[in-house]
């Protein structure tokens, strides 16, 4: 451990008092809290960070913000290993493990670089030129291949440990940055009261005004932004949010911003989320995300040790670090030119000023002057000379010549870009700005206003002034008037600037966007090859698609497309930003819902009884329904059913049937709605009776099934099945409000207000008289079959009683009140005992309403009608309902159109399959001949044999007829016969007496 | 009612009520509920029936009304919810309802078909935002202020109690699970797991 020798014994905003101890490639070194993992790894000498992605070149650190494409590392290890975090935004903390990636078997001794002296053929486009044929080798070869040899870090394979939130915020402004611009809107807009959020992505307010250690208000800028931090975390109307990236502008005011609540923590405390993600619902916004600096297209321009000049003074006015010992800054503009001034008071070398200008300004001139620094005007860097560390770099001067400039750091600044990509999420589009020579916000989102840097005002006072004046105007837009404006007092640096995107005559690959690996060349072959568009150059390179955005190298690449195409850059034009902003975790975008909480579910009142008694359920929409009640010996699910549904049929069983929508409809006009939306007439059911019935879409297909119960004159109670609770209620209200708003009806789901369990077998009496209240008569003379009351039951507890049958037994339905469900179905239970009753689920229910060959989903499949399920003879003939003019329409009236039947095996002992298709027992198997399908099938516990419902041309006219159900995909091909769809108890008697 | 031995059951299987500095939960199990849809063209008549027997006036926008040991709170155009606590004497508010309203109303019992929880405590806020997307700031959203809305996909009822602040939130009865996940999961932060 050597220490951190380029540790600057004093300055930085870090907190020098304590030391935090970490590990990169396995070596510990030691930082201070305040530093990045970057500016720690800087500190102590460490300037490899890591191996590009295509080409495996040495990389290093290239700026200090989020636009960072090099310096991508792994954090943490085991089931919280995270791939390609950048090092410049990674906060070090006690005991943070960090390695490099994409490198094997080590950082320093790469064999994967071979991939550079391939270069020549890894160009752009190559994986598709190259790898084209024979294309079955793509999946087992070429891709594996290419995914080892190119590509990042590497994820964690086991679960995520930690948990995530999603939270939405409401303001009146939201500032979005909390640099000099960010602060002064910030003040302005919550002095007047309105609420405010102001969200930094950094863990540090101050933005440049920091990195850059101006004065303001004649104060160091540290001192100004602490006292602006003060103020603001004073007034209970404002919000600040640290480590929260604004990474989306969304429609209404929404933004999306994701907040790093314990990233720079080892582990989450209990009870804190690991990210949090933010839905910002904001009256008006201050767009403050200041700017990025570009980098200039040089020969090996992205080698450890070459890094952003505006970097640089971040890490030596921030963190306190100096980046190297002897410096070159290349820029094309005064604004870098404050780099050399920094670099001196720090102690390191500055080689010379290469500026690329040709006559200096006065501003550079006079800090030059200054510094006792060599000028070098008119100048180039050809190339950097170095691998994983830098020698020289080649200078070609304004006169030709080539000189070399021994260094170890270069600063280089092709100017600002400023972050407009917020401003261009919902279709604003940026336009050219000549003076700082990059894109500036074009029409804006409603709402939103910008500051500062991002608006192109990259001077400090410019922007302290913008952000005052827009922090006050957003707010005073919501209704809140600031007493005034207040500004503080600083200084604009001179940001003037020629152009200069690319050097041409270099040796060495000239990076433009250097997390995808794309080179100067690159984009010069997509020239060539037609590839002109800008959004064709990103697609044909990859330009601008990595984890960085191409923050650094978009306005690169379109300028140089623009110098190959002789257009100017506006003409060229600018891809379109999408958010987000910087990448987002899928762990936060599914914040709770994960895991069972992936979606809320509803569990029925049996619940709890049925976990208890190792019931399994199965998932009906949200609901939980019991499926099925294993007992001890049972070796599978068949064993259970059979047991079940013989335990009904020959005594009585219990079941749970409380999910079923319940609808309560009220009022004068209760009837006629009913005989509107039941294709079977509802007006002539009596009061205290029940009846089936089913409903249509407008276009004549059965829509939902269910039974229809008369309580009053006035009052119904219809149930509708369980999937279609939703629908069918959505449904009644479209009908009510929007066909006839006249009528006087009132509707009002009651479904989770009764328990409902369905009591079903010979027994099903015997049993209910337990628990009835001895008052109500439950005999078939006293509550025959249809019929519907209200009762009490246990000693007074107020319930519903049913006689509907689903099984085709005797059988009841009970409802209590739902607190009682639990004990309800306890007391069945225990009373059920002396008739050897079991509690069943939606398995034997399942098979029971086959063997009696009643619908349900398979049948009532969206695209059946009712002459289809064999239910035509209840279609009323006297009355208009929803579905019957159109039902009535030749194609779905056709009497060719397949019909519900029953089937069975000519040989007992065959499987069925639903699914399988009908055939004549002599047609080929074609398409054309295809005649049909099953819907559903089952093994009858009470025929003895498997048997099937299905859908075949003509069926209720081919009783009797063997046919071929044919099912390719699973190799079946069985003999089955024609037969009714009802195999139990054709006469309907046993649901009678 | 008679005395049944069948024993009432919480919609919730594992929340129950907790007091905490940030936040307390109180899970009302006791309650007793009816949804009151006023028949066509005739809610100024349900209107002054509850002005007649409960003195309070019915709001016609997403508000809560008190009256003496009741509440009624807003559930659509012409549609309250009516609720109170069930209390020793078994009170039944579709009973009590039914003759009120007779003829000018649709009253359905809904005691069952809602879980409600109480939630309150200086932390309250930060809690619901974690899954409610309302404004429930007091510049925007004030006691006896009710929003139909959802919290974490569940449907609910969020209304306003007082300006501890206190909100109750009613939900089907089927979901009161799947909610107390959610809302154990997003106060574990201020009251722990």
């Amino acid at each position: 451990m050597t220490g951190q020798i380029n540790r600057l014994p004093s300055g930085g905003i870090i907190d020098r008092s304590r030391g935090v101890r970490f590990t990169f490639d396995g070596i510990v070194y030691d930082g201070h809290p305040g530093d990045t993992l970057a500016s720690a790894l800087l500190a102590n000498g460490v300037t490899l960070t890591g191996r590009s992605f295509k080409y495996h070149r040495p990389r290093g650190i290239l700026s200090a913000g989020s636009e960072e494409p090099s310096a991508l590392v792994e954090l943490r290890t085991g089931a919280r290993r995270e791939a390609n975090t950048k090092a410049t935004m990674a906060e070090v903390f006690d005991g943070l493990e960090s390695t490099s990636q994409n490198r094997w078997p080590s950082l320093r001794l790469d064999l994967m670089s071979v991939n550079s002296l391939l270069s020549p053929i890894f160009v752009a486009g190559f994986y598709y030129k190259t790898f084209m044929w024979p294309a079955a080798l793509w999946e087992k070869l070429y891709e594996p291949a290419i995914r080892r040899a190119a590509g990042l870090g590497r994820a964690s394979q086991s679960a995520d440990p930690d948990t995530y939130e999603k939270a939405t915020a409401f303001c009146d402004v939201l500032v979005i940055g909390g640099g000099p611009a960010g602060l002064t809107a910030a003040l302005n807009a919550g002095r007047s009261g309105a609420r405010v959020i102001v969200a930094d992505e950094n863990f540090a307010l101050g933005g440049r005004a920091i990195d850059d250690a101006a004065e303001i208000d004649g104060k160091p800028a540290a001192q100004w932004v602490a006292a602006a931090e003060g103020e603001l975390a004073a007034m209970k109307n404002v919000r600040i949010m640290r480590r929260t990236t604004v990474f989306g502008t969304y429609d209404g005011g929404t933004y999306g911003g994701v907040e790093r609540v314990s990233d720079h923590l080892a582990t989450p405390p209990a009870g804190i989320p690991r990210q949090r993600l933010w839905h910002f619902i904001a009256k008006r916004s201050v767009l403050a995300a200041g700017a990025t600096e570009r980098p200039i297209v040089f020969g090996n321009n992205d080698r450890p040790g070459v890094m952003l000049a505006g970097a640089v003074r971040t890490y030596i006015n921030r963190f306190g670090v100096k980046p190297g010992q002897r410096a070159v800054v290349f820029a094309n503009n005064d604004y870098a030119a404050s780099t050399v001034t920094t670099l001196k008071r720090a102690g390191v070398e500055v080689a010379a000023l290469v500026d690329s200008r040709n006559a200096p300004s006065s501003y550079v001139s006079g800090i030059v002057g200054a510094a006792d620094v060599r000028l070098i005007s008119g100048a180039v860097i050809t190339t950097v000379n170095g691998g994983h560390k830098i020698k020289s770099v080649n200078v070609r001067t304004a006169d030709g010549r080539s000189i070399k400039l021994d260094c170890d750091l270069v600063a280089m600044s092709g100017g600002w870009n400023p972050n407009i990509q917020l401003s261009t999420h919902v279709g604003g589009k940026p336009v050219w700005d000549d003076v700082i020579c990059s894109f500036v916000p074009g029409t804006l989102p409603p709402g939103m206003v910008v500051a500062g840097a991002a608006s192109g005002a990259l001077g400090l006072k410019d922007a302290l002034d913008g952000g005052a004046a827009s922090g006050a105007s957003a707010a005073g837009a919501t209704g809140h008037k600031p007493a005034g404006i207040s500004v503080p007092s600083a200084v604009n640096e001179s940001v003037a600037i020629s152009p200069l995107w690319r050097v041409d005559g270099c040796t060495g690959k000239s990076l433009v966007d250097m997390q995808n690996d794309v080179a100067s060349s690159d984009i010069e072959l997509s020239n060539r090859e037609g590839f002109r568009s800008v959004e064709h150059l990103k697609r044909y390179t990859t330009l601008g698609m990595a984890t960085d955005q191409g923050r650094t190298a978009n306005v690169n690449a379109l300028a140089i497309m623009a110098e190959l195409t002789q257009k100017s850059i506006p003409q060229t034009g600018m891809t379109l930003a999408r958010p987000p902003y910087s990448p987002v975790a899928i762990g936060a975008l599914a914040g709770h819902h994960r895991g069972k909480e992936f979606k809320p579910s509803r569990r029925p009142p049996s619940y709890t009884w049925t976990k208890e008694n190792g019931g399994k359920f199965n998932e009906t929409g949200l609901w939980l329904r019991p499926s099925l009640y294993p007992k001890s010996g049972e070796s599978d699910w068949l064993d259970t059913v059979k047991r079940e549904v013989n335990t009904v049929r020959s005594s009585v069983g219990i079941c749970d049937v409380s999910t079923l929508g319940k609808i309560d409809i009220q009022g004068a006009d209760a009837a006629l709605f009913l005989d509107r939306v039941y294709m079977n007439g509802m007006k002539t059911l009596a009061v205290g009776r029940c009846r089936y019935g089913g409903m249509m879409r407008e276009d004549g297909i059965l829509m939902d099934d269910g039974t229809v119960a008369r309580l009053a004159e006035n009052h119904y109670f219809l149930t509708t099945t369980t999937a279609n609770a939703v629908k069918a209620s959505q449904h009644l209200e479209l009908c009510h409000q929007w066909l006839w708003p006249e009528l006087d009806v009132q509707m009002i789901s009651a479904t989770e207000q009764w328990a409902q369990y369905a009591v079903a077998g010979p027994n099903s009496r015997a049993l209910l008289q337990k628990i009835v209240d001895p008052e109500f008569d439950i005999t078939d003379k006293g509550f025959p079959y249809l019929q519907v009351g209200g009762i009490t039951v246990c000693g007074g507890i107020k319930a519903r009683l049913f006689r509907l049958s689903f099984s085709g037994e005797r059988a009841f339905e009970i409802g209590v009140p739902a607190r009682y469900g639990d004990s309800l179905l306890r007391r069945l239970v225990e009373a059920g005992k002396e008739f050897g009753a079991c509690v069943y689920g939606t398995e034997s229910l399942g098979v029971m309403r086959i063997e009696k060959g009643h619908i349900s989903g398979p049948e009532l499949n969206g695209t059946s009608t009712a002459r289809d399920v064999g239910l035509g003879g209840m279609v009323s003939t006297k009355k208009d309902f929803i579905g019957r003019v159109l039902g009535d329409r030749p194609g779905i009236a056709d009497p060719d159109r397949p019909a519900l039947v029953g089937l069975r095996p000519v040989d007992r002992t065959a499987r069925l399959r639903s699914g399988s298709h009908f055939l004549s027992r002599d047609a080929k198997p074609t398409a054309e001949n295809d005649e049909g399908y099953m819907t559903s099938v089952c093994y009858s516990p009470t025929v003895g044999h498997w048997i099937a419902l299905g859908f075949l041309k003509r069926g209720p006219q081919r009783m009797g007829e063997i046919i071929r159900a044919y099912d390719p995909v699973r190799g079946g091909d069985t003999l089955v016969e024609v037969v009714s769809p009802c195999f139990v108890d054709a006469e309907g008697e046993k649901v009678r007496g | 009612m008679a005395k049944s031995t069948l024993a009432a059951q919480s919609a919730f299987t594992d929340l129950k009520t907790s007091k905490h500095a940030a936040l307390t939960i109180e899970v009302l199990d006791d309650l007793t509920m009816a949804s009151i849809a006023s028949s066509k063209g005739r809610a100024e008549e349900v209107k002054a029936a509850i002005r007649a027997a409960y003195g309070v006036e019915l709001p016609t926008t997403p508000e809560r009304v008190t009256g003496k040991g009741i509440a009624f709170i807003w559930h659509g155009p012409d549609q309250w919810m009516a609720i109170a606590d069930r209390g020793a004497g078994m009170r039944d508010i579709e009973v009590e309802l039914k003759p009120v309203l007779a003829g000018i109303a649709a009253v359905v019992d809904q005691s069952d078909g809602r879980a409600v929880v109480r939630l309150s405590g200086p932390r309250v806020r930060d809690v619901l935002a974690k899954g409610v997307g309302i404004d429930l700031d007091p510049r925007a959203f004030k006691s006896n202020g009710v929003a139909i809305t959802h919290a974490s996909h569940i449907g609910i009822v969020l209304w306003q109690v007082n300006d501890a602040p206190a909100y109750e939130i009613a939900m089907f009865r089927s979901f009161a699970d799947s909610f107390a996940t959610w809302l154990t999961h997003s106060a574990a932060e201020f009251i722990g797991h």
